[in-house]
C-alpha cells in the first residue's frame, strides 16, 4: 500500500532551479498579457474608428456625388471625387489590414501568456495535502438537499422565463386556415391575393368620368385612346417667333414618360439611379410649383440594372383627380396629392425587364391599375395589381402567365362591366375592375408588345408588333380568340407607337414613319403616307386634326380624313419620345431638352378650379 | 428598346411594306432577316456596356468563381475527427497521457478550430440532423452525419472521449485553464440542467427550420474565423477569461452536444478510473478535477430513519415527475407561439397581419418596410406557410416543455438516489477524461515508474507526522 509521506517524498518538486525559471515564465507572462491587452484596446478603437472611414457611408462624398449630378461636367469636383475615393478606400483597407494583423498579434501573444502561466504552474506546483475531514454522515445529505432546491429553483426560474415570454410576445396570426380566410378577406376570392383592406368601405374620391375627360389624367388621355375632346387645339405655331407657344422650360428631370395634365397643373415623373422624383409644373407659366423624391429603400432608391435607353422614369404617371401616382423602372412607387403632400409609397423590387420597365399606370375610380409584366412568362413574377389610391394597400392582384410588356392597361366600361384591358405576349386579357377575376382573353399577340390597346366605337383595337393589328368585341367570355375578332390587318401595323381612333377612323404610325388610315369598323385602308422620319410618340386626335411629333423634333398636324391632307408642320428643335398631352387649348410636350405647352399665352385661372 | 432592336424592326416593316399580303414568303423571309441582324445586334449588346478605359494601363480582373469544397475534403476531415477519437480514447484508456491529450487538443483546435474554422462541428451537426429528421426537403451531408453520430457511439463505449481532445471548443477552454476555482455544488447542479435546456430549444428551432441557434450564439467559431459579431466575439472573450477560473464554463453549462455525450457516457462500457489499480483511500485526487466532477467515497444511510425519509422523498419526486412534465408540456405550447416568431416567415407574416388598416408610410423604407412591401404581394402564400409552421412549433412546443419538465424531474430524483461509493472516482457524465487526475494517483506513478512500488509501513510511531494530520 502506498503511504502518503512517500508519496510527498516522490512529489515535492525540486528546488533551486525552477525558481529562476519560473519566475521567467512569470516575467514572459506578464510581459505578454501586457500586450495583448494593448493590442485588443487598439483593434478596440480601431474597430469603432473604421465605421467612419467607410467609403460607401462617407457623407461627404455622397455630397460630392449629389452636386455631380447636378453639374455633370464639373471637371475639377469629378477630380475631388476621384481623389476622396481614394484616400477613404486607402485608408479603409488599410484599417483593415492592420486590424488582420493585430487579430493575429493578439492571438499570439495570448497564446504566450497562456503558455507562460501554464508552465510557471507546472513549475510551482505543489503536492495536494487534504486536511483532516470532518466526520460528517451528514454532510453529503445536506449537500444533495441543497443541490435538490437550487435543481428545483432553476427550473422555477425557466418556467416563469417561458410564461413572461408566452405573454408578452404574442402573435396577431390565427390558429386556424378558417381564421386566415378572414384575414385575407373577400376580394381573395380564387386567390386573387389582397388582405381585407380597411379602406374599402369607405366611398370613392375620386373625380367624377366627367372631371377625367375634362383633364389629361394618364397616358394617352381619359380613356387611354389619345384622343382630345376639346376641339380648339392650336394647329399652328411659329418657332421662329414663339406666336403660338405659351411657354418652353429647360426639362427639369431625366425621362420618357409623357405629361399629363390636371386642371392648371402638370405632372410627370424623372430621375436616374440616383434619384427619382415626380413634379408639378404651373400649366400657365411653366414654373415648377413642386418636385418630391421617390426612394424606395433606405439609401434612395432601389437600385435596379436599368438600360439608360428606358432610364426610371419611362412611365407614365397617372391621376385620379385627387391624387397623382408614379411608378419607376426599380419598381419604386408613390402617390402624392394633387399639391406635392406624399400620401403613401411602397417598392415592388427591382422589375426584370430586357428594356427597362415602361409600362404606364392607369387608374379605375380611386384605384390604381399597375401592370408588372417581366421575364420571359415561366417564371411567374408578372402581376396586375389594384391598389387603393388612398393607401397603397394592395385590393386584389392577379398572376399573369406572359413575359414582359411595354404596353399600357387601359380600363373601360362595356355592356355593363368596368374591364381592365391589357396587352402581353401571347394574350389579350380582360380582367373586371372590381375584383380582378378575369372576364375574357384572346391568344393573338406576338413578339415585343409595346402598343397600348385603343377602345372606340365598342371596338378594341390591339396590336401584335409589326404583325397584326386587330378589332375585337370586348363584350365576350371565357376564351374568345376564334369568335371575337371583327377584323385584321397585317400592313403597316405598328411596333411601338399606340394607335388612335375617333370611332370612324382608326390612324396608326409605325416607327419608321408610315401613317396609316383605316375605317374602324371593317378595318378597310383609307390611305397611308410615308414621312420617312422616326417616331416614338404615339398619333393623338383632336378634332379633324391629327397630331405627330417625331423622335427628331418635327412636329405635323394631319387631316383625320379619309384623304391625306397636312395641314402644318414644323421643327421644334428638340427630341421628341414622349407622347403629348392635351388640355383645353393647350399642348403640352415633354422633350429631352425642354418642356413645351403650345397654345396661347398664359390665361387666368378659371374660378373654382386648379 | 435599344436603337440596334430598333433598327432591325424598322427594317422589318419596310422590307413587310414592299411585299403584299397573302404572299408567305412576305411574311417569313423577314423573320430570317430579323434573325440574321438579330444575331449580328448580340455582338453590338456585349460592347454595350464597355468597361471604362484607364489611362494607367490597368488591366480588369477576370471574375473567377471560387469552386466548391472538394468532396474528399469533407470525408478527410471525417477520417481526422475518427483518428482523433480513437488516440483520445486510447491517449484515456491505454497511456493514460495527459501531455498526448494536450498535444491532440492542440492539434484539434488548429485543425478543426482555427484551419476549419469550426465548421462542421458536431455541437452544430445535431441541428442539420434535427432539421433532416423534420424536413424531408433538407439534405444533409454524410460529413455532417458522421460528425453528430462518431462521438455518440463512441461516449457509449468510452465516454466524453471527445471531449477530452478532440472538441475544439474543450480544447481551447481546457487549454487556458489558469486557476481553476471550485464552483460550489448546489451551483453546479443548478447550471448543469442549462445544456439539456439549450440542446431542447436548439432542435426545436433547428427542426421547423427557423434559426440554427447554436451555431448563431457560438461564443467561440468568432475566435475561430479571426471576425464576427462584435457581441460574440466580446462573449467569447469573457467566457475564456472566465475559462481562465472555472473549469471549461461552456462544456460544463451550455454545450448541447455535451448534453447528449453525458447521457451516453452515463452508460458507457468503460469508464475514467483515477487509479490504474485499485484506490488507496489517500484522497490526494479530491481536488485534482477542475471540473468538479471528482465524487467521493459514500455509505449507504445510518439508520432506519434516515432510508425511510429518502424512500418518501423518492416517492414524491416520481410522482411529481409527471407533473413536472405535463406542466412543462403546457408552457411550452405557451411558448410556442412566440418562438414561432424566430422563424423569418411567421415574422414576416406577424407584420403583414399586424400592418393591416394601419396608416401607409411614406419615404425611404427600411429593409423591414421593404420586405413588408413584398409579403403584400404573396399575402396567401405567406400566411399559408406561416399557419403550417406555427402547427410545427405548437407540436414541438409541446415537446419541448414536456423534455424540459423531464429533465428537471430526473435530475431531481437523480440527486434524491443513495449511490454508494467506496472509491474516489469521476462522475460518469461529467468527467470529460482530461486525464489531470491520473498523475495525483500513486498508483498512477508507480504504474508510470515515477516512484517505487509501495513497503508496508510499520508501526504508527515510526511514521512522521506530516503536518496537518492527525
Amino acid at each position: 500500500m502506498v503511504t502518503a509521506p512517500q508519496t510527498e517524498a516522490a512529489l515535492t518538486p525540486r528546488q533551486g532551479g525552477p525558481d529562476t525559471a519560473s519566475l521567467a515564465c512569470r516575467l514572459t507572462a506578464w510581459v505578454a498579457g501586457v500586450f495583448a491587452v494593448l493590442v485588443g484596446l487598439n483593434l478596440w478603437v480601431g474597430h469603432v474608428g473604421a465605421k467612419a472611414d467607410d467609403p460607401l457611408k462617407s457623407p461627404q462624398l455622397k455630397a460630392y456625388k449629389e452636386q455631380l449630378r447636378l453639374s455633370p461636367a464639373d471637371k475639377q469636383l469629378k477630380q475631388s471625387i476621384r481623389q476622396l475615393d481614394l484616400e477613404l478606400r486607402q485608408r479603409y483597407f488599410r484599417q483593415l489590414s492592420q486590424t488582420g494583423l493585430g487579430v493575429y498579434l493578439l492571438l499570439g501573444s495570448a497564446a504566450v501568456f497562456v503558455l507562460a502561466i501554464t508552465q510557471g504552474a507546472r513549475l510551482r506546483k505543489r503536492v495536494p495535502m487534504p486536511g483532516p475531514k470532518a466526520d460528517d454522515p451528514e454532510q453529503s445529505v445536506r449537500s444533495a438537499a441543497r443541490a435538490r432546491w437550487s435543481v428545483a429553483g432553476s427550473g422555477a426560474a425557466i418556467g416563469v422565463l417561458l410564461f413572461i415570454l408566452s405573454l408578452g410576445w404574442g402573435t396577431a396570426l390565427p390558429k386556424q386556415t378558417a381564421e386566415l380566410e378572414k384575414l385575407l378577406g373577400p376580394n381573395d376570392r380564387a386567390g386573387a391575393g389582397g388582405l381585407n383592406a380597411a379602406g374599402q368601405a369607405q366611398a370613392s374620391d375620386a373625380a367624377t368620368p366627367e372631371e377625367l375627360r375634362q383633364n389629361w389624367p394618364r397616358f394617352r388621355g381619359a380613356d387611354g385612346s389619345g384622343v382630345s375632346i376639346f376641339t380648339n387645339v392650336p394647329t399652328s405655331w411659329d418657332m421662329k417667333t414663339g406666336a403660338g407657344l405659351a411657354w418652353k422650360v429647360p426639362a427639369p428631370a431625366r425621362g420618357f414618360g409623357s405629361p399629363i395634365v390636371w386642371g392648371e397643373r402638370v405632372f410627370f415623373s424623372g430621375g436616374d439611379a440616383l434619384k427619382c422624383e415626380v413634379l408639378c409644373l404651373d400649366g400657365n407659366t411653366g414654373q415648377t410649383l413642386w418636385r418630391q423624391p421617390v426612394a424606395g429603400g433606405p439609401n434612395g432608391p432601389t437600385q435596379a440594372d436599368v438600360p439608360d435607353s428606358t432610364g426610371y422614369a419611362a412611365s407614365t404617371v397617372a391621376t385620379d383627380g385627387r391624387r397623382v401616382y408614379a411608378l419607376f423602372a426599380n419598381g419604386d412607387c408613390a402617390a402624392f396629392t394633387l399639391e406635392g403632400k406624399p400620401v403613401w409609397s411602397k417598392s415592388f423590387g427591382a422589375l426584370s425587364n430586357p428594356y427597362g420597365h415602361a409600362t404606364s399606370l392607369a387608374t379605375w375610380r380611386d384605384r390604381l391599375i399597375v401592370q408588372l409584366d417581366q421575364g420571359d412568362g415561366e417564371d411567374g413574377k408578372s402581376k396586375l395589381y389594384a391598389l387603393d389610391g388612398r393607401t397603397g394597400q394592395i385590393i386584389w392582384q392577379r398572376p399573369r402567365k406572359t413575359g414582359a410588356t411595354w404596353a399600357t392597361p387601359i380600363s373601360i366600361e362595356e355592356g355593363g362591366r368596368s374591364q381592365v384591358i391589357t396587352l402581353a405576349a401571347p394574350l389579350v386579357i380582360a380582367y373586371s375592375a372590381d375584383d380582378g377575376s378575369e372576364l375574357w382573353r384572346a391568344d393573338c399577340m406576338n413578339g415585343e408588345i409595346t402598343p397600348s390597346p385603343v377602345f372606340a366605337g365598342g371596338l378594341l383595337f390591339v396590336a401584335s408588333p409589326s404583325e397584326k393589328l386587330m378589332a375585337i368585341r370586348p363584350d365576350g367570355q371565357g376564351d374568345v380568340t376564334k369568335t371575337h375578332q371583327v377584323w385584321a390587318v397585317e400592313d403597316n401595323v405598328p411596333d411601338v407607337t399606340s394607335p388612335t381612333s375617333n370611332s370612324d377612323l382608326l390612324f396608326m404610325l409605325t416607327t419608321s414613319g408610315m401613317l396609316t388610315c383605316l375605317d374602324a369598323k371593317d378595318g378597310k385602308k383609307q390611305w397611308d403616307h410615308d414621312f420617312e422620319i422616326e417616331f416614338h410618340a404615339s398619333p393623338n386626335l383632336a378634332g379633324n386634326r391629327l397630331y405627330l411629333f417625331s423622335q427628331n423634333g418635327t412636329a405635323v398636324v394631319v387631316e383625320a380624313a379619309r384623304q391625306f391632307r397636312e395641314l402644318f408642320r414644323t421643327e421644334m428643335g428638340d427630341a421628341l419620345h414622349a407622347s403629348p398631352a392635351f388640355a383645353r387649348d393647350r399642348i403640352f410636350l415633354r422633350g429631352v431638352t425642354n418642356v413645351w405647352c403650345v397654345g396661347a399665352a398664359a390665361r387666368e385661372k378659371i374660378a373654382g378650379k386648379q | 428598346m435599344s436603337l440596334s432592336l430598333r433598327f432591325a424592326n424598322r427594317h422589318l416593316s419596310a422590307c413587310s411594306l414592299a411585299l403584299r399580303k397573302g404572299s408567305i414568303v412576305s411574311r417569313t423571309w423577314p423573320a430570317w432577316l430579323g434573325i440574321l441582324l438579330l444575331s449580328v445586334t448580340w455582338t453590338f449588346a456585349e460592347q454595350r456596356f464597355p468597361p471604362p478605359d484607364f489611362e494607367s494601363g490597368h488591366q480588369l480582373p477576370v471574375t473567377t468563381t471560387p469552386p466548391a469544397r472538394a468532396l474528399t475534403l469533407e470525408y478527410l476531415d471525417v477520417a481526422v475527427l475518427a483518428g482523433c477519437l480513437g488516440l483520445a480514447s486510447w491517449m484515456v484508456y491505454r497511456r493514460r497521457s495527459r501531455t498526448g491529450l494536450v498535444a491532440l487538443s492542440i492539434f484539434s483546435l488548429l485543425y478543426f478550430g482555427f484551419w476549419r474554422k469550426g465548421c462542421v462541428c458536431a455541437i452544430g451537426s445535431l441541428q442539420n440532423v434535427s432539421l433532416a429528421l423534420c424536413d424531408r426537403g433538407y439534405a444533409v451531408p454524410l460529413s455532417v452525419i458522421a460528425f453528430f453520430v462518431l462521438p455518440l457511439v463512441l461516449a457509449l463505449f468510452a465516454g466524453r472521449t471527445f471531449c477530452a481532445g478532440v472538441c475544439p471548443h474543450g480544447a481551447l477552454q481546457d487549454l487556458v485553464l489558469l486557476k481553476p476555482v471550485k464552483v460550489p455544488a448546489w451551483l453546479e447542479q443548478a447550471l448543469s440542467v442549462l445544456p439539456f435546456i439549450y440542446l431542447g430549444a436548439g432542435v426545436l428551432f433547428a427542426a421547423t427550420g427557423s434559426a440554427f441557434i447554436i451555431c448563431q450564439y457560438d461564443p467561440f467559431v468568432p475566435i475561430f474565423r479571426l471576425s464576427g459579431r462584435t457581441l460574440m466575439v466580446l462573449s467569447g472573450a469573457a467566457l475564456l477569461m472566465l475559462g481562465m477560473f472555472v473549469g471549461r464554463p461552456y462544456c460544463r453549462f451550455l454545450c448541447p452536444y455535451g448534453a447528449l455525450l453525458k447521457l451516453g457516457a452515463i452508460v458507457a462500457k468503460w469508464r475514467v478510473r483515477v487509479t490504474p489499480d485499485y484506490c488507496t483511500q489517500c484522497r490526494l485526487c479530491e481536488t485534482s478535477c477542475p471540473f468538479g466532477a471528482m465524487r467521493e467515497p459514500q455509505a449507504s444511510p445510518a439508520g432506519a430513519q434516515a432510508l425511510t425519509r429518502d424512500r418518501r422523498r423518492l416517492a414524491l419526486l416520481l410522482a411529481l415527475a409527471p407533473v413536472l412534465l405535463v406542466g412543462g408540456a403546457w408552457l411550452g405550447s405557451a411558448f410556442s407561439a412566440p418562438a414561432s416568431r424566430l422563424h423569418p416567415t411567421v415574422s414576416l407574416a406577424d407584420q403583414l397581419a399586424s400592418a393591416q388598416g394601419t396608416a401607409p408610410k411614406f419615404g425611404a423604407l427600411s429593409p423591414d418596410d421593404l420586405a413588408l412591401e413584398r409579403a403584400r404581394q404573396t399575402p396567401r402564400e405567406i400566411l399559408t406557410e406561416a399557419v403550417a409552421i406555427q402547427r410545427k412549433f405548437a407540436t414541438g412546443g409541446w415537446i419541448f416543455g414536456a423534455w424540459v419538465g423531464l429533465v428537471i424531474g430526473s435530475k431531481l430524483i437523480s440527486l434524491s438516489v443513495r449511490r454508494q461509493r467506496t472509491d474516489y472516482e469521476p462522475d460518469r457524465g461529467g468527467c470529460f477524461a482530461c486525464a489531470r487526475c491520473f498523475e495525483f494517483c500513486p498508483n498512477e506513478l508507480v504504474r508510470r515508474g515515477l516512484m517505487p512500488a509501495a513497503v508496508p509501513i510499520a508501526s504508527s510511531a515510526a511514521s512522521p507526522q506530516l503536518p496537518g494530520r492527525s
